[in-house]
């Protein structure tokens, strides 16, 4: 569960959320909607905890922001699966091994990750090109080798932040497609978007912010 | 024990991935080192000749006349005592006599009816000693005892050349300490270099749940293989200058150089550790703070 509470952050320069109370329940996909610079990257940012509010506090699961230690930010974030719109891949190492880092960062056995890593890449259909280098994929490709990045490690939650952003209509509706394939198994999902054509008419919930502020949840 | 094969090979991958870093790194490693290796090489050596002319140094104790043989032996016994005091050897006045027939070739019997020549004592210094040898309370002991008529020594020499000494220790330190803070804070901006040309693979890092230590293993394990490739050089054109070097230093000053392989790349491969731990440990932690 995502939960916000009166939630505000500004950023030096300007911009941000101002009393932001927000609930994703458990196993929920919802699609957080708006222009560009309205807000969304920092909420999603407030709730990997990569930003802290400046007013309010931001629970995921059993972690507070009001309170939780600097030190105990890297095993939240391993519940928790992130998604970019520039994909976030090394490009000094194959596709395995951008799967398997998650893997190697929680301490798994050597054998753990390559079944694990070996099933993700199945899941998004790309386990013929697990030798292949980031450059050496496409856009589709690259943001489905993000998604199983993120479900290898079996999360929680995943947070999307615009990652149909550089993909084109078609490859775009199947990356949700996937995603809502993940959320049937149990994982919750807040996706941020501001292409409303392609979320609407899916039966999600539809978060809107505008100016830093949600309008309609 | 997963985890610290992949943290390790990272830090090995590291080297080749950051290749241009990795070769001002070494490069940069090398030439403290080679520096460091040369002052300390000189330092030994010195060390050397030190312990040679402190193999010279002599005191010559003089008895009176009266003084027995036996008085003599419990006197030098005493003296063995005295801190800075290696080993004595008696010189009765029988030997004296000896000595001077041997020498002059006359019998100094025949020449003045009597034995004038004095009882003696040389007093030999110790040789290891890291820090100045004071010669002036050795002295101050010995003429103390009342049988001892005169002590000879060679102060004004042997204090010069103790005090030179010293002063080249204290010189040779110090430039060891800048070399080494130069280099720790030239291997720390290097690193960062390669950090900030890393930022996304720290990032992602971050993103995935990796913890401080874990994103900074990788890279202080990379600056440890830099600095152990530099000492690894540094030592082979230390060893290798040593090696056709010795023999024309042997045949100009006729002083012999030699210095272990094994012992000098221990002594490069620590201090290029150290250097390297800490700069590469300065860099990423500024980084992540």
């Amino acid at each position: 569960m995502i939960q916000l509470d009166n939630v505000s952050y500004s950023y030096e320069k300007g911009g941000g959320v101002s009393n932001v109370n927000l609930t994703i329940q458990d196993d929920e996909f919802a699609f957080l909607i708006g222009p560009t610079g309205s807000g969304k990257t920092t909420l999603l940012r407030l709730a990997y905890m990569d930003l802290f509010p400046t007013v309010g506090s931001v629970i995921v699961s059993k972690y507070d922001s009001a309170n939780i230690k600097a030190k105990k930010i890297p095993y939240f974030r391993r519940k928790i699966g992130m998604i970019f719109q520039d994909y976030h891949l090394l490009n000094d190492r194959n596709l395995f091994d951008n799967i398997a880092l998650p893997l190697h960062v929680m301490g798994f056995h050597k054998d753990d990750i390559i079944d694990r890593v070996t099933e993700s890449l199945e899941e998004i259909g790309l386990e013929s090109k697990s030798n292949h280098y980031p450059n050496e994929l496409s856009g589709g490709e690259q943001q489905r080798a993000c998604v199983a990045r993120a479900l290898v490690k079996e999360p929680d939650i995943i947070l999307a932040d615009e990652p149909t952003g550089n993909l084109d209509p078609v490859t775009s509706f199947e990356l949700i497609k996937l995603l809502e394939e993940i959320n049937i198994e149990g994982t919750s999902i807040l996706m941020a978007s501001h292409n409303y054509n392609l979320i609407k008419g899916r039966g999600h919930r539809i978060i809107e912010i505008q100016n830093g502020t949600v309008r309609k949840s | 024990m997963d985890k610290m094969i992949f943290l390790l090979s990272e830090g090995l991958k590291n080297l080749w991935r950051h290749k241009l870093t990795a070769f001002t790194a070494v490069f940069s490693i090398f030439l403290t080192l080679t520096v460091a290796g040369s002052l300390i090489i000189v330092s030994d050596n010195t060390g050397k000749i030190i312990q040679y002319l402190r193999d010279k140094y002599k005191i010559e104790v003089f008895f009176k006349q009266n003084v027995s043989n036996e008085r003599i032996e419990e006197i030098v016994k005493e003296f063995k005592s005295i801190r800075g005091i290696r080993s004595t050897t008696i010189i009765t006045k029988n030997d004296a006599k000896k000595i001077f027939k041997s020498q002059f070739g006359e019998n100094v019997l025949d020449i003045v009816g009597f034995n004038p020549l004095p009882a003696s004592c040389v007093i030999n210094l110790v040789k290891r000693q890291k820090d100045k040898l004071n010669i002036r309370p050795i002295i101050d002991r010995l003429r103390k005892f009342s049988e001892v008529d005169e002590v000879n020594y060679q102060g004004r020499l042997i204090n010069r050349i103790e005090t030179t000494y010293q002063t080249f220790l204290k010189i040779s330190i110090m430039l060891l300490i800048i070399i080494l803070i130069v280099s720790v804070l030239i291997i720390s901006n290097t690193v960062r270099l390669t950090i900030y040309a890393k930022k996304e693979l720290i990032k992602s890092f971050q993103l995935v749940g990796a913890t401080r230590a874990f994103i900074k293993t990788p890279f202080i394990l990379e600056g440890i293989f830099h600095g152990l490739i530099g000492a690894l050089c540094s030592s082979v054109l230390l060893f290798i200058i040593l090696k056709f070097g010795s023999n024309f230093i042997l045949s100009v000053a006729g002083l012999k150089i030699d210095y272990s392989f094994f012992k000098l790349f221990l002594i490069l491969s620590s201090l290029g550790v150290v250097i390297s731990f800490f700069g590469s440990n300065r860099a990423i932690s500024k980084f992540l703070k």
